[in-house]
């Protein structure tokens, strides 16, 4: 009955995970066993902490696996054992060794995280940025706040570049951020801060980061963390560090003065930029007027009509044809409740050819969309990078 | 030395179908948890092979985000409720009165009602997928608003009936183990003489008794939300979001010792068995397993560190602090090897995959216990990784070292041992390459639960690794059913006793009669068959 095994297969099946971690090291596009270098001072300190912490999980990890394999292929029983090996009971003293070793062990780790903790948690109490983040449901709003904390800029929606509503931060100040979200859970993440912080209905989280200075000029990729429905994956933003404070000031500038309804602190624009709770349910804040929208139709409403429906941010047509040369319409229909949704053309070179309005859903609208010239267009949704289709021109 | 039944049973799995169905042997109720809880299993195994098949490739378009969300919701619902935690209740239900030599559990009756809530309440929670608009799609989590009517359907109502209907069960069979374990004992089966099985059992079931309530309640609060207007966790109704997330955590957390503590019982009754030696420290063991129940209820919020509503230094210092006890059953386990006789049969091999991989789910729970690791952690692939480190490396290798020991006693027939080590070595390598880059995936940023995930995030070929482990696993299922079939019908007949067990259910014929022992051998420590067999060396043995 005692089946002979020889050990080599297990160890072999233990060394996997290892054998994975050197692969990744070579390999360098493959994310490893460390996190992406940390970008902003608290995430600095958070992967110190990281790292001893990782450092003392490794010598655990290669501690007690080695005895497992050590008993493994020394302890095995042999032919010649025909008598009990010796019955251990057990042994009191060494009970209390392996468990006040490990309290020591953890209670020290208690102790550098929580250090680490009062760092990452740190607020200051006169940030340099003021950001109100909207999370809807499936795209994120920036509104820069005044000096005060309150009065609406602009809501960088309106003009984002690139992502839709991507941030833009000076680097080496202190930058706050106040959470919010008219629907359900979100979570603002960005990997390179090494942080991450739930937008909650009914609560307004905030937090500091500062942007290292080395850093300055980079574009961080941000996603939502906490599943909020079937458009979670699309919900992705940017975080752009500009090159320095002077950059970052024209650029408020240029946003500043590139806001539809002019007065910037005037017209209650942005709605959801009322601090905190009231917002009842329902529609997204945001949307209503939405700029740069379709250009006035240059003459008669003529060509084909072409259709497309927005369903589960996805475009149910990802494949359209029209005529060269001629206006045409596309009758839009966003079938997500509460989710903004609209048609943008691109050119073979990435520029925008047409911009419709974004609606929000359900609803249909129509887009006059001028003359093209023959070629192969790419179109998608301002709010959803991920949504595309081709629309062929001929 | 065995005790031969004075009424010698029918083979167990001869019986008819109405008896099946209308037991309350505690034997037959268990087998049938196990039976039900494997057809789960691989309902939720094809599930999450489609949600890897999805993950295979960047930018995949072959299965909808809607569909995607409602496959990892299921997946998840199905693995934990109907899966690992009635699996592991039916071990104990198949093996504690046997253990602590009772003739059935206390309440039969209850037994049966509390098995037959599960199917039940699988079949509903499945009927999700036949509804409009899906089956539940929030995640087994089910965080409120999320849950709420507008922003789900039908599902989202029966997935909730199925949870209510599956906590009701847990509760009865609490109930049921600690007044069976509490009164049913044999003569001479002290409480430091009951099996460690035992013990994980009765602490389980206090973690059941205790906790289960919370989350039956919650749901039910949940579903007068969603049908009634209820305004218990929907702000923009006056509710609280967070209130949801602390009662459902307050009882799934201590749910996760519910589906690891009966497989470590498991693990410390395969141990000393296969290294022919008693298991080190038994009573450091038990007050470790008792510990780590206690605390399970002071770490919940952990899985909330980012909700910007949770006191951070206590519970982080409390799941740090869970961490000793687990330590020291680790150790116990490697000293219970050390100068042992280790004879490598199946259960030995998946409880040393056990020992081996839920150290790692151990070690990187520790991570995040740092509240700023789990700052960047949270919400990311490192948490499904570690989760499955837990859940898969710990408690489904349990479960299979449990398999391969009981079968012999359940059906009489031994499994095949080679067919065994093939589904082991498949398992194990499919497993770590299933989930250990997910620890990577996590570390460089991709959030759980995106149903696709763009060729530019870096993110490919890990996945790829993933989604081969995956299949790898799905096909280690092959040897074992059919290692399951060959055996029953033609396997090794069992005996008795085939691994020279410690534990009373080996001194009783395989399968055991209807009330399960017609003598009982004395009981003078934690291993009265041991005690029995070596009962002319033992004076000798005990001086080493």
């Amino acid at each position: 009955m005692p089946t002979t095994r020889k050990p080599r297969t297990r160890l072999l099946a233990l060394a996997l995970p290892l054998l994975a971690f050197l692969l990744a090291g070579c390999a360098s596009q493959i994310p490893g066993l460390y996190p992406p270098d940390p970008v902003t001072t608290e995430g600095a300190s958070t992967r110190n902490l990281y790292d001893i912490v990782f450092l003392i999980a490794v010598v655990i990890f290669f501690l007690v696996e080695g005895l497992i394999v050590f008993a493994v292929i020394r302890y095995r029983r042999r032919p010649t054992d025909t008598e009990l090996p010796p019955q251990i009971h057990g042994n009191n003293l060494i009970e209390i060794v392996w468990t006040v070793i490990p309290t020591i062990i953890v209670l020290f780790m208690f102790v550098v995280s929580w250090q680490a903790l009062n760092t990452v948690d740190a607020r200051t109490a006169d940030p340099t940025v003021r950001i109100y983040a909207i999370a809807n449901r499936f795209s994120w709003d920036f509104i820069y706040l005044g000096p005060d904390g309150k009065t609406p800029l602009f809501t960088t929606d309106a003009n984002g570049d690139g992502v839709f509503g991507s941030l833009e931060v000076p680097p080496g100040v202190p930058i706050e951020v106040q959470l919010h979200s008219p629907d359900v859970i979100h979570a603002f993440y960005v990997p390179q801060f090494l942080f991450k912080r739930d937008v909650v209905p009914g609560q307004t989280n905030t937090f500091d980061f500062t942007v290292d200075p080395s850093d300055a000029g980079q574009t961080f990729r941000g996603q939502c963390a906490e599943l909020c429905g079937v458009g979670h994956y699309t919900m992705v933003f940017e975080v752009h560090a500009a090159n320095s404070m002077a950059e970052y000031q024209t650029w408020l500038q240029q946003q500043i003065a590139a806001q539809p309804s002019a007065p910037p602190s005037g017209a209650p624009a942005p709605s959801g930029a009322a601090p905190s709770g009231a917002a009842p349910s329902g529609a997204a804040p945001s949307g209503a007027p939405a700029p740069s929208g379709a250009p006035a139709p240059s003459g008669a409403p003529s060509g084909q009509a072409l259709t497309v429906e927005a369903k589960n941010v996805a475009f149910v047509e990802t494949s359209l044809q029209t005529a060269a040369n001629q206006p045409f319409q596309i009758d839009f229909t966003n079938s997500d409740a509460g989710v903004q949704h609209n048609i943008e053309i691109k050119k073979p070179d990435g520029t925008d050819a047409f911009r419709g309005d974004i609606v929000t859903g359900p609803t249909t609208v129509t887009y006059n969309v001028p003359a093209l010239p023959p070629g192969t267009y790419t179109f998608n949704c301002t709010v959803h990078p991920t949504m595309t289709g081709t629309l062929t021109v001929q | 030395m065995a005790t031969t039944a004075l009424t010698p049973a029918a083979s167990a799995y001869r019986s008819s179908l109405y008896e099946w169905v209308t037991t309350t042997d505690h034997k037959k109720i268990g087998i049938l948890y196990v039976i039900n809880s494997f057809v789960f299993f691989f309902i939720g195994g094809l599930l999450a092979l489609g949600v890897r098949t999805q993950l295979a490739v960047p930018d995949n378009k072959l299965i909808s985000p809607d569909l995607y969300n409602q496959l990892f919701t299921m997946h998840a619902s199905l693995m934990l409720f109907l899966f690992v935690i009635p699996m592991l209740a039916g071990f104990g239900n198949y093996a504690v009165p046997l253990m602590i030599g009772a003739p059935d559990m206390a309440f039969p009756r209850i037994n049966a009602l509390s098995f037959w809530m599960l199917p039940l309440a699988g079949i509903i929670m499945i009927t999700g997928f036949l509804v409009p608009g899906g089956a539940a799609a929030e995640g087994w989590t089910s965080y409120s608003p999320l849950a709420q009517a507008k922003y789900s359907g039908t599902g989202t109502d029966l997935w909730i009936v199925a949870v209510t209907l599956i906590g009701t069960s847990s509760i009865l069979g609490g109930i049921n183990f600690l007044v069976t374990i509490f009164k049913m004992r044999a003569p001479g089966m002290t409480m430091f003489r009951m099996p460690i099985m035992a013990w994980t059992v009765l602490v389980t079931s206090v973690l059941v008794v205790m906790a289960t309530p919370v989350l039956t309640s919650a749901l039910i609060m949940l579903f007068i939300d969603r049908n009634y207007g209820g305004h218990f966790f929907d702000p923009a109704t006056g509710g609280n979001a967070i209130l949801w997330q602390n009662v459902f955590w307050f009882y799934s957390h201590p749910a996760v010792y519910i589906m690891i503590l009966p497989a470590m019982g498991i693990i410390s009754e395969v141990l000393p068995v296969f290294s022919r030696k008693p298991l080190f420290g038994y009573k450091a063991f038990v007050f470790a397993t008792a510990a780590i129940g206690a605390l399970g209820f002071s770490v919940w919020a952990h899985h909330m560190f980012t909700t910007g509503s949770v006191y951070l230094p206590f519970f982080s210092f409390m799941t740090f602090l869970i961490a000793v006890p687990t330590g020291v059953k680790m150790f116990n386990w490697i000293a219970t090897m050390y100068r042992g006789q280790l004879v490598f049969s199946t259960p030995l091999l998946y409880a040393l995959g056990f020992l081996s991989m839920f150290l790692i789910g151990g070690i990187n729970g520790a991570f995040s216990a740092a509240v700023p690791v789990d700052f960047a952690l949270h919400d990311t692939y490192w948490v499904v990784a570690h989760l499955h480190y837990v859940l898969f490396g710990g408690s489904v290798f349990g479960v299979m070292a449990g398999i391969y020991y009981w079968f012999p006693k359940m059906s009489g027939r031994r499994l095949n041992e080679t067919l065994g080590k093939v589904q082991f070595v498949l398992m194990f390598i499919g497993f770590n390459l299933t989930f250990f880059p997910m620890h990577m995936l996590g570390l460089d940023g991709m959030p759980r639960r995106i149903a696709v995930y763009a060729s530019t995030a870096g993110w490919s070929q890990l996945n790829l690794v993933a989604t081969i482990g995956s299949f790898i696993i799905a096909a280690s299922m092959l040897p074992f059913l059919w290692n399951v079939f060959i055996s029953l019908r033609s396997g090794e007949p069992a005996g008795d006793d085939p691994w020279e067990g410690n534990t009373l259910e080996w001194a009783t014929s395989s399968p055991p009669p209807p009330y399960n022992f017609d003598h009982l051998p004395q009981i003078r420590s934690e291993r009265p068959v041991f005690d029995v067999r070596h009962a002319d060396t033992i004076q000798e043995g005990a001086h080493a």
